[in-house]
């Protein structure tokens, strides 16, 4: 036992010093477009954490982290546009926006989590679309069809990003590594360990003392306050947002990237959404396969679904673990091989 | 607001609501008899609508043998859907990998309808076609005038809603359905083959989202957004009562009517109306207007 922990360890090691050198080496190699994708990729990531809570840890499917993200991005764009009347420090106006929206997610969820699974997720897609409906309609807040632009540019410490991307893609780095910290600490506090005894077994939960609606509660309005963060993130970065952003379509994509890269993996879900947002990018310009790219994305979705429901992280580990059973059998007497869990 | 209008909102707001019925109807019954909440059941109305475009306009084939043609096309797409993703994951451990496989699916078939017929809006005649104006044949009763297109649409609505309810209550073949839907297991015992009956589940649902899709096809440009309008039926089925058919089918009629009145009153805030309503069902009356027979599988 101890020597798979030790082995475990190097391969984190190793996907950090990976992530280290793709943060120092990535900012000097491509241009602004570029960079600009990959910094939504990684806000995408931020999104997708609050999902790896709900539907990794809690077994919950939720379709509502783009309303809040949405909520987030419209709070931000207005708290730093000046359509209020003031223009406040940018920073704050992110905080304040992730803040909101986790009280907002607090809220719903108590009204919302005493529906169970799939009246729930039912529930999350009207959430989708009646966010979606105001964004586009209410000028008032949220600049009707138009959307809102102007929004100011971001500053930390007096230094202004304007449009540069890269200063922007260090800044996302760090929000994205803290948001990936709480997750895992999460996944080992009691918070984390109630939401994976109500994923197997709500009942049996409930039986152990679990505060089965508390618990989902806490983990919506987390969900909400990364959702919140990342709406903020991309208004400012974008320094314009509109409605167009937020449609049902969209929040599905969420639940893919999620998927794809291994709902309950923390390097899992950032793989995924840079899968699923640069890709497309990437082979956007190849002759003969930018026509079907978005179809063998569907397909890979379906295909990883049937073979390795946990994603390319999942698959990754189960490969992983394989390989080990392979070497030990080869070095001393056979060890008793392990099921590979679905959950973990 | 005036009778004239008045009617006029009630048979279009009812001819979509047949329509989302008959998306809902097949819904339910996958739910009911695998589990499967299929997140692609918009895209199968917008693959059915396309299917009938290209069947009618593009190859220019009769009514009296498009139609049947059209119906089974309808089935092997159903047949296609289920080998293709409910047979290898029949087993999956993992509940929502399946509903994700579903979201990929709707992804996989709004990418080929864009290949096969491009990604612009295309118009379709009505079935009955009014010769001098080459538009849809209206229908005046005393100074009201109403489109054919939507009365066939609720007369197909209602066959199909008949045909279900025959087969259901009737016939020996629902009984075998109903019967694996409640128990696979016991119905495997009885020798019921529990395959035969997912696959006709499949082609049924499948082929009633389908030809929704081909009845509203002329009432609406036939484009790839068309699968959105699933929502509408989840919104029906909920409304209705999960796992339900007969309140899946009043609760879609009622989303129709709902969201034609609410375009007058509230005019691009329709939707939200109606998934409002949808909420307040959900935090009031989660068990829907006609509650439920069968526990909730997915």
């Amino acid at each position: 036992m101890e020597n798979t922990k030790a082995k475990v360890k190097i391969s984190t090691i190793l996907l950090f010093a990976l992530c280290i050198a793709a943060v120092l080496f990535l900012p000097g190699q491509t241009n602004d477009y570029s960079m600009r994708v990959v910094n939504n990729a990684l806000i995408f990531a931020i999104v997708s954490y609050g999902l790896s809570i709900m539907l990794g840890m809690g077994g919950q499917l939720t379709f509502g982290g783009l309303a809040f993200m949405g909520g987030g991005a419209f709070t931000a764009a207005n708290l730093c546009s000046g359509r209020l009347g003031f223009w406040l420090d940018p920073v704050l106006a992110i905080l304040i926006s992730a803040l909101l929206m986790g009280v907002m997610a607090f809220g719903l969820g108590l009204i919302l989590l005493k529906l169970k699974d799939t009246y729930f997720t039912f529930s999350t897609i009207a959430l989708v679309q009646v966010a979606y409906t105001f964004f586009v309609n209410y000028k008032p807040l949220f600049g009707g069809a138009g959307g809102i632009s102007n929004i100011a540019e971001m500053k930390i410490f007096g230094v202004g990003f304007g449009n540069n991307y890269n200063l922007w893609f260090y800044f996302l780095v760090v929000v994205l590594a803290i948001v990936a910290f709480v997750v895992e600490r999460i996944r080992q506090t009691q918070l984390g360990r109630s939401l994976a005894s109500i994923r197997d077994n709500d009942t049996a939960a409930l039986t152990l003392g679990v505060n089965v609606y508390r618990t989902k509660v806490l983990a919506f309005a987390i969900a909400g306050i990364f959702a919140g963060l990342a709406g903020a993130c991309y208004a400012l970065q974008m320094r314009f947002i509109g409605a167009d952003m937020f449609t049902y379509e969209r929040s599905t994509l969420f639940i893919i990237m999620a998927m794809v890269g291994g709902v309950n993996n923390s390097f899992g879900i950032i793989i995924g959404s840079l899968v699923i947002t640069v890709l497309p990018e990437v082979l956007r310009g190849v002759p003969g396969i930018d026509r079907y790219l978005q179809l063998s994305y569907g397909l890979l979705v379906i295909v990883l679904m049937v073979f390795m429901p946990m994603g390319l992280a999942g698959m990754a580990s189960a490969l992983s673990k394989r390989f080990k059973a392979f070497i030990s059998k080869k070095a001393n007497a056979p060890v008793a091989e392990k099921e590979v869990g679905v959950h973990e | 607001m005036n009778l004239n209008v008045m009617l006029s909102l009630l048979v279009n707001g009812t001819a979509m609501g047949m329509v989302y019925a008959l998306m809902a109807m097949g819904i339910i019954l996958l739910v009911r008899a695998i589990g499967v909440l299929n997140f692609a059941q918009g895209d199968f109305l917008m693959l059915g609508a396309y299917v009938a475009l290209g069947l009618l306009v593009d190859l220019k084939l009769p009514l009296p043998i498009m139609i049947p043609v059209a119906l089974l096309a309808y089935a092997m797409i159903g047949l296609i859907f289920m080998f293709c993703i409910y047979w290898p994951l029949r087993n999956a451990k993992y509940p929502a990998a399946i509903v994700i496989a579903t979201i990929g699916t709707s992804i996989m078939i709004k990418e080929l309808v864009t290949i096969i017929w491009g990604s612009l809006p295309r118009p379709m005649p009505p079935l009955l076609e009014n010769e001098e104006t080459g538009g849809g044949l209206l229908l005046e009763i005393s100074g009201v005038k109403l489109q054919w297109q939507m009365l066939i649409t609720m007369m197909v609505g209602i066959a199909a809603i008949i045909l279900v309810f025959v087969l259901f209550e009737k016939l020996y073949a629902g009984r075998m359905m109903e019967a694996a839907a409640q128990d696979k297991y016991s119905a495997e015992l009885l020798g019921i083959p529990t395959i035969l009956t997912v696959a006709a589940t499949y082609v049924i649902s499948i082929s009633l989202a389908s030809v929704g899709g081909f009845m509203m096809a002329p009432l609406l440009t036939v484009n790839v957004t068309l699968g959105t309008l699933q929502l509408r039926a989840f919104a029906g089925v909920i409304i209705g009562g999960m796992g339900n058919i007969k309140g899946a089918i009043i609760g879609s009629i009622f989303v129709g009517l709902l969201e034609s009145f609410a375009s007058v009153w509230v005019g691009a805030y329709k939707d939200a109306v109606v998934f409002i309503v949808l909420l307040l069902f959900l935090i009031f009356r989660p068990q829907g207007l006609f509650g439920m027979k069968i526990k909730d599988k997915a």
